[in-house]
């Protein structure tokens, strides 16, 4: 099969080969200077293999920052805030999808523009409010407000749509209510979907840095991102064991990643083929 | 009942008298610096904490300089800004806030003012007055592999003094001491161009700005910044430096890869520490007097209540005593701001051990800064953008500065 494969496409076989070979680059890269000592980071010729493949880096990070508490804060507030997200934004997304009622065109105008005003600029207000309500160094702060239901929204509710009008319509006919309806009905049959919008929403809020960072002063509150930052100075950074933190820190976008990469990849195809 | 009635009086006395005691201040502090830095910063908040039962410190990390930035402002709008910071220096969290609270503090003789070098406190200056203590202060560095000037057989007993003799040096450095053998090796390059760019205008009695009374306007497109700036495309038509490749400067001097690299003294502890090639220092070349520009951090208190800013001020003072703010400096490659940091054992060993910290406390005496003032940050970019387009070709450096000073005094108008 394979060398049938070779022998037919030779040209897209070459082409999805450097391809793959492009993406992997930077994780192999990270994957070896994990190990690397200092002198190997900065070697002339770059030097692909460690001289040695100790753990000292490893260590090293669990020396320097509270690693395991950052690791936890992390999955602790990627998680409820995934949950959350897709949550808020698949009911948001069945009632904009499926329902009739006035403005609903101008909500979605809406939510799509607030996706082109740069987080920076809501920032500082955003913190004034948090502020205001006593949310600075609380979990609530960390995640209530970074939650950003307009992405997985609009993701949701171009799914959505595609699911037949006349299967909720029959359902009616059954006696179902729209809480019935959502839950038995449209959630069952968009789980790839789902599974699509919860990895965008776990890697968004896994890799946050400036919220976090804005909302916490205890550095027992403090998340990955903001971790792997203590490791680089003003001046210079120790890129070994920066590589070393950052390789265990991908470790749950892998899982998350193994976990939904079919859903993902049926969504992609099924939201293609829509368009 | 008699006896159960005196011992309950005595513990209300013995707690009314506790109490007062026990009654500590918290000092919120956030510092912009990380890794050995912020390490080393974070043991004298420990050893000033343990050291005082009255006093409590929540220290926090707060990002990098730009980071910071940002989350003090946040915080000063919404009144939950800390009560004393490290961060970068810059008119918005000081005097623009017109807080001249430490200027009338550090006349205290136990302070010991004068024991700071002047130009260290021109650092510190908004609108001519004092609004921060310096801390975590660095100047550019001109740094050498020893590997390459030993191939090249060249000597730095005697170093260049002026630029015109040093590029003869970095080329013959590049002709005749490629270690590596490498196509990609260069003579001399740089980490900061507007940081060394500045430092060139000052040796070169160019201001950078003009200040007329609280008016800043910029100064650095006059015939002493074009010699500069026309010295500066020498190096890259005489192929000595490579064009816009400054960010990638360090690394390869550190891979062996350039002969001379002008970077922040605050590299000397960590190169000393684990040096991957032998480095060396020498004095700054200069134009017509030696002058280096300063750089770094500075301590700032941001509490409006009166007793935090006491207690803030006791804090900031025990930071910056000879003894601590040395310490700070040896531990992370910052420089002393004191001239007593100079007198202490472990400075005079480490001048006398490494010759980068001899080079960089040496040039403490020639460091310069001009004020601040709100466009500053964006000054260095301009300057940046200037160079670049001079290295390119794409102005000539008279036109190029120009450009750039008049696109700083727009930023100026608003």
């Amino acid at each position: 099969m394979v060398k049938k494969l070779r022998s037919q496409y030779p040209v897209t076989i070459a082409f999805l080969l450097v391809s793959s070979a492009l993406m992997i680059f930077p994780f192999a890269w990270m994957l070896l200077s994990a190990f690397k000592t200092p002198a190997d980071v900065y070697n002339y010729p770059p030097k692909w293999i460690p001289s040695s493949f100790k753990l000292t880096n490893f260590e090293e990070v669990f020396r320097k920052i509270p690693f395991l508490r950052f690791y936890a804060n992390s999955i602790f507030i990627a998680v409820i805030q995934t949950v959350l997200q897709i949550g808020i934004s698949a009911m948001g997304a069945f009632a904009l999808a499926k329902l009739d009622f006035p403005g609903r065109g101008k909500i979605r105008i809406f939510m799509q523009s607030s996706l082109f005003v740069p987080e920076v600029v809501t920032m500082i207000p955003l913190f004034l409010l948090a502020a205001w309500v006593g949310m600075v160094d609380t979990y609530t702060g960390l995640i209530i407000p970074g939650l950003n239901c307009a992405f997985t929204t609009l993701l949701l509710i171009s799914f959505f749509q595609t699911i037949p009008n006349e299967l909720i319509d029959a359902a009616k006919v059954d006696g179902c209510n729209y809480y019935r309806i959502f839950m038995t009905i449209v959630l069952p049959n968009s789980r790839t979907a789902i599974g699509t919008a919860s990895l965008f929403a776990f890697l968004t809020h896994w890799r946050s840095y400036m919220w976090p960072l804005i909302i916490t002063n205890n550095v027992k509150m403090r998340t990955l991102p903001i971790g792997l930052k203590y490791l680089v100075t003003e001046t210079q950074s120790e890129y070994q064991i920066l590589m070393a933190a950052s390789l265990m820190a991908i470790i749950p976008v892998l899982v998350v990643y193994m976990l939904m990469e079919k859903e993902f990849i049926q969504s992609i195809t099924l939201t293609g083929l829509k368009s | 009942m008699k006896r159960a009635a005196t011992i309950l009086a005595v513990f209300i006395v013995l707690c009314m008298i506790a109490s007062p005691l026990g009654a500590q201040t918290k000092l919120k502090v956030w510092f912009a610096v990380s890794g050995d830095s912020g390490e080393a910063f974070k043991a004298l908040l420990e050893k000033y904490d343990a050291m005082n039962d009255d006093i409590v410190i929540e220290a926090s990390y707060s990002g990098n300089y730009a980071d910071t930035a940002t989350k003090v402002s946040a915080s000063l709008v919404s009144n939950t800004a800390p009560d004393v910071a490290l961060m970068a220096a810059g008119p918005l969290y000081t005097g623009a806030r017109n807080d001249f609270f430490i200027e009338s503090k550090i006349a205290e003789p136990d302070f010991n003012k004068n024991d700071i070098y002047p130009g260290v406190w021109d650092y510190a200056k908004y609108n001519g007055r004092i609004c921060a203590i310096p801390y975590g202060i660095s100047t550019p560095v001109l740094y050498y592999n020893k590997a390459v000037l030993d191939k090249a057989g060249i000597s730095m007993a005697n170093p260049p003094k002026t630029w015109s003799e040093f590029i003869q040096i970095a080329k013959t450095a590049q002709a005749k001491g490629n270690i590596s053998g490498s196509s990609d090796f260069w003579g001399f390059d740089v980490t900061d161009v507007a940081w060394l760019f500045k430092t060139m205008l000052s040796q070169n009695d160019n201001t950078v700005i003009a200040v007329k009374g609280s008016a800043v306007s910029p100064a650095f497109n006059d015939q002493k910044a074009v010699e500069v700036a026309s010295f500066w495309k020498r190096l890259v038509d005489e192929k000595v430096m490579p064009v816009g490749q400054h960010a990638n400067a360090e690394k390869k001097f550190l891979s062996g890869n350039l002969a001379f690299l002008v970077a922040t003294s605050a590299r000397i502890a960590r190169w000393s520490k684990d040096q991957t090639i032998q480095i060396g220092a020498i004095p700054m070349p200069y134009f017509q007097k030696p002058s280096v520009a300063l750089g770094g951090n500075v301590l700032i208190i941001l509490s409006k209540d009166q007793k935090i800013r006491e207690a803030s001020w006791k804090l900031v003072k025990f930071l910056a005593n000879t003894e601590n703010q040395t310490t700070f400096a040896l531990k992370t490659g910052y420089l002393p701001i004191r001239k007593s940091g100079l007198s202490l054992p472990d400075a005079k060993k480490a001048v006398t051990n490494n010759q980068m910290y001899a080079i960089a406390f040496d040039q403490l005496d020639i460091s310069w800064s001009y004020w601040h003032f709100e466009q500053m940050g964006t000054m260095d970019q301009i300057l940046a953008q200037t160079i670049d387009v001079i290295e390119r070709n794409v102005m000539t450096p008279k036109a190029a500065l120009d450009k750039a000073a008049s696109d700083l005094q727009a930023e100026i108008n608003g």
